[in-house]
């Protein structure tokens, strides 16, 4: 895939200059990018709790997953969307930045993490074993935070 | 203007300047501010969401507010105690920015709503709970708080382009 040449066509593209030059485009683009941060972190942070029997012990494990996994999905989706409408305008910048590709590198891991191990342990009836809970809560909470913590650092990286 | 000249004082402190030329702190208290975002308005959101019938249609509300609300209050502090510094850190352009005030504005506005929750129907609150519906006023709150807290993300991440 010509990576370089998509790269040179979204630069130029009459198209996205919209997303440019419009005033606020790309803050209002960034704060629904923020709105999908907030039900990923938070549903995160939501099934991590109750795995870890920190908090919302009297809801059932299964009836949280099948509750709040939409709205998951639905805030990693928009998360998604929105960060391609960042980075279109300005691809040479992102792709340059090292937070940009850790952050896409931690992304995957963690949409990989979050799709099966983690799934399957939050939609069990029979909660796992404390010491496994805790393993995975750990691996949850750290790969989407740092997806957070990558994706602000694109900002001071320069 | 007095309160622009206290502004001044403020962000000349050290140790106002100490976090805004602080080439870590500062990254690491605005990252801070956006990832308790989780924690605080993730939370109110799940609350909200069942007032109108959303998610945890089966659950009682009360069950949801005792089960969430709470667990929203440490987030909220974080989310205070470092927006509180960020101002500090750029007191005068911050005041000065018109974007801040609006998102202040709606800050208020947040609390109140949650206020009129409160006063209004979390009193009788057992009562509407045990017959399976949410009064009209409770739904309005509940989606007025999901508009508010998206406009207040909203402000904030574009203030930041004024600053």
């Amino acid at each position: 895939m010509p990576l370089q040449q998509i790269w040179e066509w979204s630069y130029s593209s009459k198209t996205i200059d919209i997303l440019r030059n419009v005033k606020y485009a790309i803050p209002l683009i960034q704060s629904f990018h923020l709105f999908g941060l907030t039900l990923v972190l938070g549903t995160t942070v939501v099934f991590n709790l109750r795995l870890l029997g920190l908090g919302l012990l009297k809801i059932a494990m299964p009836a949280i997953a099948k509750q709040l996994w939409r709205l998951a999905v639905g805030g990693l989706m928009l998360s998604i969307a929105t960060g391609i409408l960042v980075f279109i305008p300005d691809p040479a910048r992102y792709v340059a930045n090292t937070a940009f590709k850790t952050k896409l590198v931690i992304l995957l891991a963690a949409i990989l993490f979050h799709f099966t191990v983690f799934r399957k342990v939050i939609r069990a009836n029979t909660p796992p074993p404390p010491r496994r809970a805790a393993g995975v809560a750990a691996v949850s909470l750290t790969l989407w935070f740092c997806v957070g913590w990558a994706g602000r650092a694109i900002a001071f990286l320069g | 203007m007095p309160i622009l000249s206290w502004c001044h004082w403020l962000q000349n402190t050290p140790f106002a300047t100490g976090i805004r030329q602080s080439d870590l702190l500062f990254p690491l208290i605005e990252g801070s501010h956006i990832m308790t975002l989780s924690l605080s308005v993730g939370l109110i959101v799940l609350f909200d969401l069942r007032l109108l019938r959303l998610a945890f249609a089966a659950e009682p509300v009360s069950k949801i507010m005792e089960q969430f609300v709470p667990l929203s209050l440490p987030g909220f502090a974080g989310m205070y105690v470092t927006g509180v510094l960020l101002f500090i850190a750029q007191a005068e352009k911050v005041y000065l920015n018109t974007l801040f005030r609006f998102k202040l504005a709606l800050l208020v506005l947040a609390g109140l709503n949650a206020l009129f929750y409160q006063v209004k129907f979390y009193p009788k609150m057992a009562e509407w709970d045990n017959r399976g519906v949410v009064p009209w006023g409770a739904r309005i709150s509940g989606a007025l708080s999901l508009i508010i807290w998206a406009c207040v993300i909203a402000l904030g991440r574009t203030m930041a382009y004024e600053l």
